[in-house]
C-alpha cells in the first residue's frame, strides 16, 4: 500500500534519510523503531507531505506523492501526533470531528459522532465540552486517537504514542491502538522508541540507523535477530555499536 | 575591516532575504483571500477579537491624547497668541495622524504580538501540522481570516478613536481651557474635510493589514520552543510597528502631498 524507495532528507549539513525503502502492506501495522534523532518522525512527516524528502519515491496505491498530491489523500490519512497536538481554541468534540465541520452534518450530529468516537476510546460524553487545557496528558492522547479515526481513515500514523505517560497509561494507550487498528483494519504506521509499544502493535518492525532502515522483520523475528545494533536497541545497552553522547 | 564589510553584506543580504520571504507570504495571503473555502467561523471571532475586544484600549488612548493635544496647543499657541486654534488643531491633529498612528500602534501592541504568540505556539505544538493532515490549509483557516478581519475593523476603530480623541480635546477644552462648547464644535466640525476622513479610514485599513499579517508571519515562520514564540513575538511587534510608521508617511505623501 505504502512504499519508500531511496528517500533522502537532509537539513543544512545533517542528513537524516540517506536511503530509506520500506515497504507497508494494506492492514499491516509497521511499527518504526530507533533512537532520538534518527529521523523517524521526519520519515512520517514526508509520507504525510509536511516535508518534502530531497531524492527518492513515495508511492501509496500506485500513486507518487513524492513531490505532491497529497490534497486528495489526506482524507484517507489519520495521525495521532505525540503531544496530541489538539487545537486548544477549540471544544473536545471539535477537534474530534474537525474535518467534519465543514461538511453537510450538522452541529448537534457532529457533536454525538465525536461522543461516540470519546466513547471508543474509554471518555465519556462530559469531556466532549471541555477544552483541551483541561484535560491530562493520558486524557489529551485518547482526544488525539479520537480525532484520528473520526474520519475512518484507512491508514493511521501514531507519533511516539506513549511519550510522556506512565507505564500503566502507556500500555492502555497501546491496548486501545491495538485494538482499534485491529477492529477497523486500516493500515498503522507507529515511530517509537518504547519497546512495549512495539510488542503490543506491531505486526511488522523496521529500524531505522544511520538514515536507512537498519533491520526490518516480522514482530516475531524481532527477538531471535542477531543483528548487533537491534539487539542493543532492545536490550537498552550503551555498549554495541550504537553510539551515544555520555 | 573585512570582517565588518563581511558582516554588513550579510546583514544587507538577510534584509532582503527577509523582505522577499515577506512578499511571497503577502502574496500567499492575497492568493488564499479570493479562493475557496472561507472560514466564517474563524473570520467572525477574529472580527471580535480585534475589533470589539480593543475598543477599550483605543477609546483610552485617544481620550488621552486628544485631552493632552488640546493642552499643548493651547500653551504652545499662547506664544504667538493662536490659542482660539485648538478645535481645528486637535481636529485635523487626531483624524489626519494621531488617530490612525496611535490606533495603528496600539493594535500592533494588543494584535499583532497575540496573532505572533497563538500562532507560533501553534507551529511549535504541531497543531499547524496537525491542520495540514486534517485537510485544512493553515494559510486560509488562520492567516486570511485575521488578516480580512483587522483590514475591516481597523477603519472603524480609527473613526472610533478620532471622534474620542475629539471628545478629549473637547473636555479640556471646555472643562478646563474655558472653550464655549458650540463653538468648539461647530469649529472643529467646520475645519474637517472630507479627505481628511477617507485619508484617516484608508490609514486604518492599511495599519490593519500590516499588523495582522506580520503577526501571521512571524507567527508561521517561528522557532523551535519558548525562545522561538517569544522572538516570533518580539519581532512582529517591531515589524509592525515600523511598518506601520513607514506606511504613515507614505500615506501622508499621497494623501496631502502640495
Amino acid at each position: 500500500m505504502i512504499t519508500l524507495s531511496g528517500l533522502h532528507k537532509t537539513f543544512e549539513n545533517n542528513a537524516v534519510l540517506r536511503g530509506v525503502d520500506l515497504h507497508v502492506a494494506r492492514g499491516q501495522s509497521l511499527v518504526v523503531i530507533g533512537g532520538s534523532g534518527t529521523g523517524k518522525s521526519v520519515l512520517i512527516k514526508c509520507i504525510l507531505g509536511l516535508m518534502t524528502p530531497d531524492a527518492g519515491t513515495i508511492v501509496v496505491d500506485c500513486q507518487d506523492i513524492t513531490h505532491g498530491g497529497h490534497d486528495k489523500l489526506l482524507h484517507r490519512f489519520g495521525m495521532l501526533f505525540q503531544g496530541a497536538a489538539l487545537f486548544d481554541s477549540l471544544p473536545v468534540w471539535e477537534n474530534v470531528c474537525f474535518r467534519m465541520l465543514r461538511g453537510g452534518m450538522s452541529r448537534g450530529d457532529l457533536r454525538d459522532l465525536a461522543i461516540d468516537k470519546l466513547r471508543r476510546v474509554g471518555l465519556g460524553a462530559d469531556v466532549a465540552d471541555k477544552f483541551p487545557a483541561e484535560l491530562s496528558g493520558g486524557m489529551q492522547k485518547r482526544v488525539g486517537l479520537a480525532r484520528a479515526i473520526a474520519a475512518d481513515p484507512e491508514v493511521i500514523f501514531f507519533d511516539e504514542p506513549t511519550t510522556g505517560l506512565d507505564p500503566i497509561m502507556a500500555g492502555v494507550i497501546n491496548d486501545l491502538i491495538r485494538e482499534i487498528t485491529t477492529e477497523m483494519g486500516v493500515t498503522a504506521i507507529t515511530i517509537t522508541h518504547d519497546m512495549s509499544s512495539v510488542h503490543a502493535i506491531a505486526d511488522r518492525v523496521a529500524m531505522l540507523y544511520d538514515g536507512v532502515v537498519q533491520w526490518q522483520g516480522d514482530l516475531a523475528a524481532l527477538g531471535q535477530t542477531t543483528d548487533a545494533h537491534v539487539r542493543q536497541f532492545i536490550s537498552g545497552s550503551a555498549v554495541g555499536p550504537i553510539t551515544t553522547l555520555r | 575591516m573585512m570582517r565588518a564589510l563581511a558582516w554588513i553584506g550579510a546583514a544587507t543580504l538577510g534584509g532582503f532575504a527577509a523582505i522577499g520571504r515577506i512578499a511571497i507570504f503577502t502574496a500567499s495571503t492575497l492568493r488564499h483571500l479570493v479562493t475557496h473555502p472561507f472560514y466564517g467561523r474563524e473570520f467572525g471571532t477574529a472580527l471580535f477579537q480585534i475589533g470589539f475586544l480593543s475598543l477599550p484600549v483605543v477609546g483610552l488612548t485617544a481620550l488621552f491624547t486628544g485631552g493632552a493635544l488640546a493642552l499643548q496647543i493651547y500653551s504652545g499657541g499662547a506664544r504667538f497668541s493662536a490659542e482660539a486654534v485648538v478645535p481645528q488643531i486637535v481636529a485635523i491633529g487626531m483624524v489626519r495622524e494621531l488617530g490612525p498612528v496611535l490606533v495603528g500602534l496600539m493594535i500592533a501592541a494588543r494584535v499583532t504580538s497575540s496573532i505572533a504568540a497563538e500562532i507560533a505556539t501553534m507551529k511549535v505544538t504541531e497543531q499547524i501540522d496537525a491542520l495540514v493532515t486534517l485537510s485544512t490549509h493553515p494559510m486560509k483557516y488562520l492567516t486570511v481570516p485575521r488578516v480580512l478581519a483587522a483590514t475591516l475593523v481597523m477603519p472603524l476603530l480609527v473613526a472610533t478613536g478620532d471622534i474620542v480623541g475629539i471628545l478629549g480635546g473637547f473636555i479640556v477644552g471646555t472643562e478646563r481651557l474655558g472653550f464655549n462648547a458650540a463653538s468648539y464644535l461647530q469649529n472643529t466640525v467646520d475645519f474637517l474635510e472630507q479627505r481628511d476622513i477617507v485619508s484617516s479610514l484608508v490609514k486604518g485599513a492599511v495599519f490593519g493589514f500590516i499588523a495582522a499579517l506580520m503577526g501571521c508571519y512571524f507567527g508561521m515562520t517561528a522557532g523551535r520552543g519558548a525562545s522561538g514564540v517569544g522572538a516570533a513575538t518580539k519581532g512582529a511587534v517591531v515589524a509592525a510597528a515600523v511598518l506601520i510608521l513607514a506606511a504613515n508617511l507614505i500615506l501622508t505623501e499621497a494623501f496631502f502631498s502640495i
